[in-house]
């Protein structure tokens, strides 16, 4: 008990530096999200125009309620899983200040997983109760009850952290991958688009051939944005709902050991000069 | 205006050295934009394999509107895209000064500075749209079809390059202002789809307040009916030069309102 204790006290500093590294941009935090959020609104009307166009009232097994929720919960879903803390961690080896990271009593992942943890306090406080409780109005104006059950929604956390700590370590080995590939604006947006493309961010899974659909949901991918939205949705049940959860957790511990596999070698061979 | 045109060019074959040396850079960009706008039309293609027509509008339709959204955008980011630099960071630190201390005009060299070819990504998908949409569309052509494409093409790049510098300029009050920029550039998504797709409030919004859709939809939509033309063309031309004066003047005052970083 008293281990746990010391371990939130050594990094608890952490996450109030991130949680102050936001609000003091908190302008630029707001304008972003409206900008990010906009995006949906297009989604939405474009749905809107589809349930239209077409005599049936679902389209590929999604109702408009559906859809709403599909856009807006995979929005507030990327949106929280993002994870970009440890994407420098790769320049910091080439240009040896991660020695300073070495020196300290802690361990560099949990530095980066506290500090990020400050500013997603921040983004739940501001994103995650607006987008909840308007998706649900939503649905209960369009159906006359409410949707959401307690059990999904608390499934939906769980399996949001998930994402989250998975997106996390994904970062991590992409970060040490900056080495080769350098910090460009270029690269990042080929990540970004091709894990939104994989995770069913872009395009939901279930439009997918049945070939592909399978693979992706096999692979880590899905785990980040698809299987979070499709609890919170209630597609996923019984034994389904396990093998899901499962897979999160199977590939969670994958990379995290992955990630723990780079970052020993790198530090075997790391050589650092001067100062 | 002659010397103008050839310190542009210049500036761009000076740019263009540069990029020969990162030439990785430059093709990791424009592939980037380039799979972004792909997995887009692959969404729009799921879409029409299950509904005949959005809202009235074809396959190819909607196509050719995207397309041509992406014509101006990528005009736009290929010549202009420094002024993002101006309310991220030029001037906070205070790097400003520099473009103050040339004989050349401060906005004018700010844009001709850098030359972005990710931009390429854009304009190479909006072409390729255009050249798939335009043989399955049954399009009106007149004699000054052509001449009024250039027209739009030009308005439409000033109202892109007007608002960012706006919305950069700001930051010569407030020291940054990049965050609004993006804000404002966000609202250019909406002009993909036809507007009336829309409910009344982003209809307004998208034509009367930030008139992104002028630089796509009733362009596109004069060129696919060949009706309305005075709306639909004059619209863009009267919202880029309204834009444009507005740009200049707010750019002129912020210059003078700047202040250099003490250091």
């Amino acid at each position: 008990m008293s281990m746990i204790k010391s371990f939130f006290r050594k990094y608890k500093p952490f996450t109030s530096a991130g949680f102050q590294d936001i609000v003091a941009y908190r302008a630029n935090f707001i304008c972003f999200l409206i900008g990010e959020i906009m995006k949906c609104f297009i989604m939405f009307f474009v749905w809107k125009a589809v349930f239209n166009s077409s005599e049936s009232e679902t389209f590929m097994g999604f109702s408009m309620g559906d859809m709403v929720v599909y856009i807006f919960i995979t929005f507030l879903t990327g949106y929280l899983a993002y994870s970009d803390g440890a994407y420098a961690i790769g320049e910091e080896i080439v240009d040896g200040s991660i020695a300073m990271r070495m020196i300290k009593p802690c361990s560099f992942d949990m530095c980066f997983l506290f500090q990020e943890m400050g500013s997603n306090i921040f983004k739940i406080c501001v994103i995650f109760v607006p987008i909840v409780l308007g998706v649900e109005i939503y649905r209960f104006a369009l159906y006359g009850a409410i949707q959401i059950t307690l059990s999904a929604f608390l499934l939906y956390l769980l399996s949001l952290i998930f994402a989250y700590l998975t997106s996390f370590y994904i970062n991590v080995c992409y970060g040490f991958l900056a080495f080769f590939l350098k910090n460009l604006w270029g690269t990042g947006l080929i990540k970004q688009v091709i894990i939104d493309f994989l995770s069913g961010a872009t395009i939901p899974l279930a439009f997918m051939p049945p070939v592909l659909r399978n693979i992706l949901n096999f692979l880590p991918f899905s785990s980040l944005s698809y299987t979070p939205v499709m609890i919170y949705m209630g597609m996923y049940t019984g034994t389904e709902l396990l093998y899901r959860m499962g897979m999160q957790v199977f590939w969670l511990v994958v990379i995290f050991l992955v990630s723990k596999l780079i970052w020993k070698s790198a530090v075997t061979r790391l050589c650092v000069h001067g100062g | 205006m002659k010397r103008v045109l050839k310190l542009h060019s210049i500036f761009i074959a000076q740019y263009l050295k540069r990029l020969m040396e990162y030439k990785v850079d430059f093709l990791i960009g424009a592939t980037g934009i380039l799979l972004s706008q792909f997995f887009q039309i692959v969404f729009i293609g799921i879409i029409f394999s299950q509904i005949p027509a959005l809202q009235g509008w074809s396959y190819y339709e909607i196509l050719f509107i995207y397309g041509f959204s992406l014509i101006p955008k990528g005009i736009d980011h290929l010549f202009f895209d420094n002024l993002w630099m101006v309310g991220y960071q030029i001037v906070r630190k205070g790097d400003f000064d520099k473009y103050l201390t040339r004989p050349i005009n401060s906005l004018f060299y700010v844009i001709v500075e850098k030359f972005c070819v990710d931009a390429l990504g854009e304009l190479v998908m909006g072409i390729a749209l255009l050249c798939v949409s335009i043989p399955h569309l049954s399009m009106p052509f007149y004699w000054y079809t052509i001449p009024l494409v250039l027209v739009a093409l030009v308005f439409s790049t000033m109202i892109y390059t007007a608002l960012k510098t706006v919305t950069a300029a700001i930051s010569f009050w407030t020291k940054a202002s990049g965050h609004i920029t993006h804000m404002l550039y966000m609202t250019n998504d909406f002009s993909k789809y036809p507007v009336t797709i829309y409910n009344n409030f982003v209809r307004t919004f998208i034509t009367y307040i930030i008139p992104f859709a002028f630089t796509a939809y009733y362009p596109a939509c004069f060129f696919l009916t060949g009706e309305n033309p005075l709306f639909n063309i004059g619209g863009t031309v009267i919202a880029g030069v309204v834009l444009l004066a507005i740009a200049l003047f707010v750019w002129n005052k912020g210059v003078s309102a700047y202040e250099s970083a003490g250091s």
